[in-house]
Parts: structure tokens; sequence; C-alpha cells
């Protein structure tokens, strides 16, 4: 059941994570390392969960974290890690090939396709492709159709409503109403497919603001809105800040073994709330992302730093 | 480098950027650096009518502030026609309207299929590789696929069989394209930092050859019997206003960080009529 009400959904950061359940398939919004709901990850080390599910469209640092922090069961991503830049996920990895997270690798429009048909609220959707790939035989929950009209074979895949979709936004008012700039990615289609929706944004604003900036999400299907500046930190929250490559690289070598990871969510995530966070990595290494309408040498300079 | 000078890198991405028709909808997939590179090559010189599409912004003909070193950024924005919605682009790609994808993979087969999902295929894989994205439902369906890898030389990417099927080539053991009901055209050609592979019937061949490589050096780097095309060629050298787009669509040099340092070390330079072009010792 969506939420509905119209009423004021602000919350601590720990109300909105403690929205997710041990066991819950959990939709991560944003991609890559733009706008991933990294506050909301951090809290849900921090809250101990366990066993989740994992589901999103090409991701990094998001489930390569809840991974290594042993938050996640099944990862049912259709990719995750650092591109050519920083290379493979390594908590991810070792946990994949010592067999202690389940891999139910999909693909984009796979995801996109099932989070349609829970949204269209009928059975199945029907996918092109996967047809005759490993990605099928990792999925005995598809099916194949044949077409009533055609005749022709297709793969149907089933609904995917997840139990909640956390999403960083730029700005939402207290209701609800949320504001994004594209790339969009899956948001949209989490939002209105999922049964809980946790919203963290750069900046609460008042309704006239938020409309005026562009209501993408409307408050009946949010649940929980907290302020989070810096909330997708290490990625990039534009127009508010460039993503953290420096950092990324620091938790990517520090991702090589347990003790590393270890050290990391000490030092970073479980030492203390955000705020303990934000002070971690540095108040002033952080406005430093904020400068990257500066010049083209300066983005440059801090996308390679 | 001195002036008129290029290297494989350079070469590599020119190459990709020549498999692009004039007027074709193309897209990269993310983190794939040289393919990014090749389509703005095509866009700023051949194949100025062609719809470039961004990898991972979904950005329509944008004119990049930089390359960036990850492909969700506000740099790929810059100055775009337009951003797609990601359902737009997926959408494009299942009705068979989006012309050319590139695609590359940790391990491709002989008939193109490529595996970017786990090398020892899972459940337990001996390496967990990153994940195909969108390529899985795009391959079946797009136009035409350019594949390239920069590790041939390894022998450990062009392999007799993949170990997990990630995204299709022209066939798979459960069956052909045809058979399988998949409309997409699949691999074209195959770039690699040692030659340029192309698929009659379906199968890979060895069409052309980088100048500094002999053609039994890419034989023995292949993991399947390579067939050699009878009038074997070489690769055709980049023009310098190609060049001139690498250069400055990339100043940072993201497209290298796809090549090992050796591979990097390869330089080249045109013969007196830049119709052809020899190894720099």
């Amino acid at each position: 059941m969506k939420p509905r009400m119209r009423d004021d959904k602000r919350c601590t950061l720990a109300e909105a994570a403690a929205l997710v359940a041990d066991g819950d398939t959990v939709a991560l919004g944003g991609a890559l390392s733009h706008r991933l709901p990294m506050a909301l990850v951090r809290e849900l080390v921090r809250l101990g969960r366990r066993d989740l599910r994992l589901v999103g469209s090409a991701h990094g640092i998001d489930v390569d974290l809840l991974v290594g922090a042993g938050v996640a069961g099944t990862v049912e991503e259709s990719y995750v890690g650092y591109e050519q830049d920083l290379g493979l996920a390594p908590a991810y990895r070792r946990a994949a090939e010592a067999g202690t997270v389940a891999i139910r690798e999909t693909c984009c429009y796979t995801l996109l396709q099932q989070l349609r048909a829970a949204e269209y609220g009928l059975p199945f959707m029907p996918v092109r492709g996967v047809a005759g790939t490993g990605i099928r035989d990792l999925h005995p929950e598809y099916a194949e159709v044949e077409c009533p009209f055609t005749g022709q074979r297709l793969v149907a895949v089933p609904p995917l409503a997840p139990d909640v979709a956390l999403i960083h936004a730029l700005s939402a008012d207290r209701h609800g109403n949320v504001h994004l700039r594209r790339p969009l990615v899956l948001d949209e289609r989490f939002a209105h497919a999922a049964k809980r929706v946790v919203v963290t944004v750069e900046t609460l604003a008042d309704t006239a603001a938020v409309e005026g900036a562009g209501i993408v999400l409307p408050y009946f299907l949010v649940d929980a809105v907290v302020e989070a500046p810096f909330g997708a930190h290490p990625t990039s929250c534009y127009p508010h800040y460039a993503y953290d490559r420096a950092h990324l690289r620091a938790w990517v070598e520090a991702a090589r073994d347990e003790d590393g990871v270890a050290a990391y969510l000490a030092e970073f995530v479980t030492a203390g709330g955000e705020a303990a966070y934000l002070d971690a990595v540095g108040r002033g290494r952080l406005g430093a992302l904020r400068e990257w309408g500066a010049s083209t040498d300066r983005w440059a300079e801090l996308a390679t730093a | 480098m001195s002036d008129g000078e290029f290297t494989i890198d350079e070469w590599v991405c020119v190459a990709l950027a020549r498999t692009i028709r004039d007027g074709e909808i193309v897209f990269h997939g993310f983190g794939s650096p040289c393919a990014q590179v090749a389509m703005y090559v095509a866009k700023r010189t051949h194949a100025p009518h062609m719809v470039l599409v961004e990898g991972s912004t979904y950005a329509l003909d944008p004119d990049p502030a930089f390359i960036p070193p990850t492909s969700n950024d506000w740099s790929l924005l810059r100055g775009a026609a337009h951003v797609l919605r990601f359902e737009e682009l997926f959408d494009l790609g299942a009705r068979g309207e989006l012309d050319r994808m590139f695609l590359s993979g940790g391990q491709i087969d002989c008939y193109g299929n490529t595996n970017v999902t786990a090398v020892g295929g899972l459940p337990r894989p001996k390496v967990k590789l990153g994940g195909g994205g969108g390529g899985c439902n795009l391959s079946a369906t797009v136009g035409e696929l350019t594949l390239w890898t920069t590790r041939h030389r390894s022998g450990r990417a062009l392999v007799e069989a993949c170990d997990f099927i990630t995204d299709l080539g022209h066939r798979t053991p459960q069956g052909t394209r045809a058979e399988l009901g998949l409309p997409g055209g699949g691999p074209a050609v195959l770039v690699t930092e040692l030659g340029v592979l192309d698929f009659p019937d379906g199968r890979a061949r060895l069409r052309e050859v980088f100048a500094d490589i002999a053609p039994e050096e890419a034989l023995a780097a292949t993991g399947f019997e390579l067939e050699v095309a009878g009038d074997l060629r070489a690769v055709p050298p980049p023009r310098s206003d190609e060049l001139a787009v690498v250069r400055s669509v990339d100043p940072l040099g993201v497209r290298r960080s796809e090549f090992g340092t050796r591979e990097l070390e390869r330089r080249f330079r045109w013969s007196a009529d830049r119709m052809a072009c020899a190894a720099c010792t």
C-alpha cells in the first residue's frame, strides 16, 4: 500500500533506514558513480541489516559496501564495479567467488520490464533477448512464451515490486514531492513499483520551490524524506558536487581484504552517524567537490583526483 | 611523442570509429572509453549525421568537457541536444532502431559471444567480472555490434568457448540467432590491439593487422582456430583529423586505461604519402 497521505514525512536517517527489514528486496537508485543512496547504505550497515536482496542497474560502491559489510544475501544487478577506471568491485568479487553472496546477475532491460510488469499490474512482461545466454540459466523464474498473434517465442519475466526503494534526490518538500534531474536511471520506475520509498535529499525545500524545480516523484509514492547533504558521497550529485574519485579509490584499495573493509567501516561508517562520516572525509575536501563548475580545468582536476 | 607520430590507443579508437556509418543511431556501454572516443571521432569526421547516445547519461550528441574516468558524469551532458530517459534508450534497442552498439568482454569466442559476468562461470567463479549492464538484451536486437578488446595478446581474451555467455554473438550452444528468434544482426567487426576481425558466415576471421603485428602473432594469441582472409590487409592508417578528435575529446587520456603498459609504447608514423604507416622503433 502506498502511503497516499500528504502528511509530514520528514524523519531521521535511522528511522528512514529502519523501513528496510532483514531479508527485504531493496532497489538502489542512481547508477555507477552518480547519485547512489550512500547515506542510507551506510545507515543500513549501522543498523546491522542482513540478507538483503539488492536490485539495480549498474552500481558501484553501494553494492560493494553492503556486500563487504555482510548486509547483502543476494545481488540482482546488471553490473557492479568501477568501470575501466578503478576496475572490479573487490568486496563483491570476493563474496561472489567465495559463494557467500548469491549472484543473480540481470540485464538493464529485463529489470525495466520486470518493474513495468509490477507498475502495469500485469503478471509478466516479455523481453526479446536473454534466450540462449547464461543469464537465462541463472533465472528459473523466467519462462518462454509464444506470442498469440505472431507465434514469436519470447522470454517472459515476472513482476518485480521491491520491498523498499532507496533514492537520493536533489530536493523534496516535507510531503515527499521529489525533484530529480536526468539521468534518472530507474529511480522513477523503482518509486512506482516499490512497496515503500525512502528518499534522502541534498536540501529540504518548500512545496513551491520543488514545484518550480519540477516534481518527478509525487508525494503519494513516498514514505520518508530525510535531509542528508552529501548523501550520495563519494558518488556525485550534480549540480551540487562531483564524485570523490580519491575516496572511491581509497575504498577500492581498502576492500581488497576483510581487514581493510573492517578498517574502512570503523573509520567512516560505524564510528558515528552521517555527521561523523562527513567529518571523517573532511569538510574542506567535500567543499572542493562543489567547485566542479568553476572551470573545465578544475572539473577535470576533480575527475582525476 | 614527436609530431606526426601516433599511438596504438589512438589508432584503435580510429579503427572503431570507422565501423560507424553515417546516419546510424549508436550507443556505447558504460566503462568503454575507446568506444566512447570512437563515437566522437565518427561524429566529427565521416558520420556527421549519426545520432550519438552516451553510455550512461543517455545524452544525445553532447559536447563533453572531457571524457571522464566514469561514464555517468555530467561532463558527458554538456551541450547535449537532449537527454534520453533510460526507458527510451532501451525501448529503442528492443524495437530494433538502435543501429549499432559497442560491446567488449573478458572473454570473446569465435561467434562473438562475450563473457562479462564471470571467468569460470557461475555459481563459483574464478574471477567475478562486473557484469553486462544492458548487453544481454541489446545484443539480441541491435542492428550490428562492433566488438573490441585491448587484451588479445594476453591469450585469455579470445577463447574457444566463453565460460559464461552474457551477450550474444552469432550462435550459442543453444542455437543460431534465427533459431533463438533474435532479430539483431550480431557482431560485424571485432577490433583488437593486434588487428581487425570480421564475421563472414558468423565466425570470426582475421581481416586486417596493425603495422607492427605479424599475422602469426594474432593467431598465436587466439584461443580458437582463426581463419585468415585470403587478402589479409594492413589496418588503414588514421588521418590527422581523426587523431585530432581523439586528442581533443579525451585530453585526460582515459582511453589509455584500457591498455597494458607494453601496448602503450607502440608508436607509429605515416609513410610519405600517408597511405601506409610503420612502427617507430
